[in-house]
């Protein structure tokens, strides 16, 4: 807590010329990385295709699934992994950097890996295999196999920053509310969450960002995906594999078409979401946390 | 409101061990708690407030022993070293959250009331981060008063706080004590608001505690170097630098009146004239003219001396390297130190 109200000096960085251009040139490079392939995809679909793409069913089925798919994952995802953020932030125990290493690990690895992994898990006459299929939770070629895949290799964003967020929670204001009266529970609802959500919530983001870029594990475990639990559409495929699968069948036109559509919808998905965060939708924004 | 009485308690925290410490707080009574820093002041206000396990002794409130009571139980306005605010909720929020815990029905019209009484009313809706340091100390103690607590415990309240501010809370701390008769324990550096502020001080020198008792006796017999110190000793000598020199007149001379923990001399008087008989001489390093008088420092046989001259001083003022005779008054020496505290 720093003394002193009214709006903060900003004071400029002073800089030489040729200090000033190399940082442009290297950034302006990563930019042109960034931006170039995005190009090339809109330029070799022509417009017209990427409007029949919009409006072909099978590709609004899958774009449709995808982001409901990955929906569920990141809520999934919220419910188990700030507790175990919570936990690496506020305990010390034999086998924590163990813990933090196997979260890591999904980020880590191929996830093809992670894919093969689920597919011994609960390979077909195993036990775990007849208990999922039993409690209604299938995975092969259901949503619930897109959604397991999804949640395992993105969690550990959610993990780490929830960790990191509630690890910058100033203990002295936990204690300030318990020492009010809050009780353990009473304090982590109404101070320790509160004040760590703004990191938890850009954690989430990214948990969803990575669950709908997810090819690799989805390949093995649910390649075409059948109506079931709560997918009662027609059958169809995640956006990553329908588009893995045109270009393997040499359609590259529609490959770029598609692909661009998609990149239309996600980008004003985040777009919305920032743009909501700038305007003060989101709670912590009132709070004006910088000094 | 409730008498506390702490006894001989002891507690740990990752190695440094606190205690015995005693404390005794009648309604209306305000103990300062002094030490320099890792000195265990902290350790023991979290002590207090229910953070850290009393491992030997009791907490007593009226009688009751609630050293195993979670913090939340005990009644107590715990205000943290940076306060604590929370950060998410406005001024208002902040006085508000003891009284939504409690489930008051009038939780706006009290907590209207304590913004009013602590001249928050126009900042109602900032949030922490906005406030100037003053205004988040008197926010503080709006919170802290809105659980209704049976004693006060404040760490470092004066930090980061200018002379007005200063001022301006010593006076509501002193509303506590005398209107509210809430107890208070302090932790501070700030010798002037303590003395204005306590009635009764506890020092602390590696988790032990070193003194225990009121202003007068803390001024008179300060315990060790530090405290000589706190309360305006500004020359304090340990055996060692003594000892060095102890083939010189002046430092063997100290030497006789040094405890074991060194010895203590307030500021000699500088006799500005020739003529009269003055003990001691010695060379003027610098003179800076200060709020208190002149002070001088005078390098004497290898010792340095602060000696202060009250307005208003003689112009010019002493060039380094003149000569200036002073004296030394038994009143202003005291003997610092350990006895059975260093035995343990």
């Amino acid at each position: 807590m720093s003394a002193g109200g009214g709006t903060p000096v900003r004071r400029r960085w002073r800089s030489g010329p040729y200090w000033l251009a190399l940082q442009v040139a290297l950034s302006g490079s990563l930019l042109l990385l960034l931006l170039l392939p995005i190009v090339a995809l809109f330029t070799y679909a022509p417009f017209s295709r990427i409007v029949a793409a919009a409006e072909n069913t099978y590709v609004r089925e899958a774009i449709w699934l995808t982001l409901y798919a990955s929906g569920i994952a990141v809520l999934v995802t919220a419910l188990l992994a700030i507790p175990l953020g919570y936990l690496l932030a506020r305990h010390r125990f034999f086998g924590r950097s163990v813990v933090e290493s196997l979260v890591a690990l999904p980020v880590a690895v191929p996830h093809l890996m992670v894919g093969l992994g689920i597919f011994f898990l609960v390979l077909p006459g195993s036990p775990l295999y007849d208990f999922t299929n039993a409690i209604g939770f299938p995975v092969y070629d259901t949503i619930w196999g897109v959604v397991v895949v999804m949640a395992v290799v993105s969690a550990p964003y959610t993990v780490l920053a929830s960790q990191l967020s509630f690890e910058a929670v100033d203990a002295r204001v936990i204690e300030a509310a318990r020492s009010l009266g809050a009780g353990g529970a009473t304090t982590f609802i109404t101070v320790t969450l509160p004040t760590a959500l703004r990191g938890i919530v850009a954690g989430l983001l990214l948990t969803w960002a990575r669950a709908v870029s997810e090819i690799g594990g989805i390949l093995i475990l649910a390649y075409t995906i059948y109506p079931g639990g709560p997918y009662n559409g027609p059958v169809t495929n995640t956006i990553s594999v329908y588009i893995y699968d045109l270009f393997q069948a040499g359609n590259l036109t529609d490959a770029a078409a598609v692909s661009s559509l998609f990149l239309l919808v996600a980008f004003a998905l985040f777009l919305t979401v920032r743009i909501g965060e700038r305007a003060g939708w989101l709670p912590w924004r009132r709070g004006d946390l910088t000094p | 409101m409730s008498e506390w009485l702490v006894d001989a308690v002891e507690s740990d925290l990752d190695g440094f061990h606190l205690g015995p410490v005693d404390l005794s707080l009648a309604p209306g009574r305000a103990v300062a708690v002094l030490g320099s820093s890792g000195a265990g002041k902290t350790t023991l206000l979290r002590t207090l407030a229910g953070f850290l396990r009393v491992r030997r002794g009791r907490i007593l409130r009226d009688g009751t022993d609630i050293s195993d009571w979670m913090p939340e139980e005990r009644s107590l306005g715990y205000v943290p070293q940076g306060l604590g605010l929370f950060p998410q909720r406005t001024v208002f929020g902040n006085v508000r959250y003891p009284m939504e815990l409690r489930g008051h029905l009038d939780a706006d019209a009290r907590t209207e009331a304590l913004l009013d009484r602590f001249h928050l009313t126009g900042l109602r809706r900032r949030y922490p981060a906005r406030l100037s340091a003053g205004e988040q100390q008197r926010v503080a103690i709006a919170r802290a008063l809105a659980a209704e607590p049976e004693l006060v415990v404040w760490d470092e309240p004066w930090q980061a706080l200018d002379v007005e501010a200063r001022h301006e809370l010593g006076l509501v701390l002193q509303d506590l004590r005398e209107t509210e008769r809430i107890p208070v324990v302090v932790v501070t550096h700030d010798p002037g608001l303590a003395f204005s502020l306590a009635d009764s001080f506890v020092v602390l020198d590696h988790g032990r505690m070193r003194f225990s008792g009121g202003p007068t006796d803390l001024l008179e017999h300060p315990p060790d170097a530090f405290t000589a110190r706190f309360v305006g000793f500004e020359n304090v000598y340990n055996r060692t630098s003594l000892e060095a020199h102890r083939d010189r007149p002046f430092p063997a001379w100290l030497l006789t009146e040094a405890g074991p923990g060194g010895v203590a001399v307030g500021n000699p008087e500088v006799v500005p004239t020739t003529g009269v008989p003055s003990t001691w001489e010695g060379s003027v390093r610098s003179a800076r003219p200060s709020p208190d008088g002149l002070s001088v420092e005078l390098a004497v046989d290898e010792l340095m001396v602060m000696a202060r001259l009250p307005r208003p001083w003689p112009e010019p003022l002493p060039t380094v390297g003149e000569r200036l005779r002073f004296n030394v008054a038994r009143t202003v020496v005291r003997r610092l130190g350990g006895d059975a505290e260093d035995a343990r």
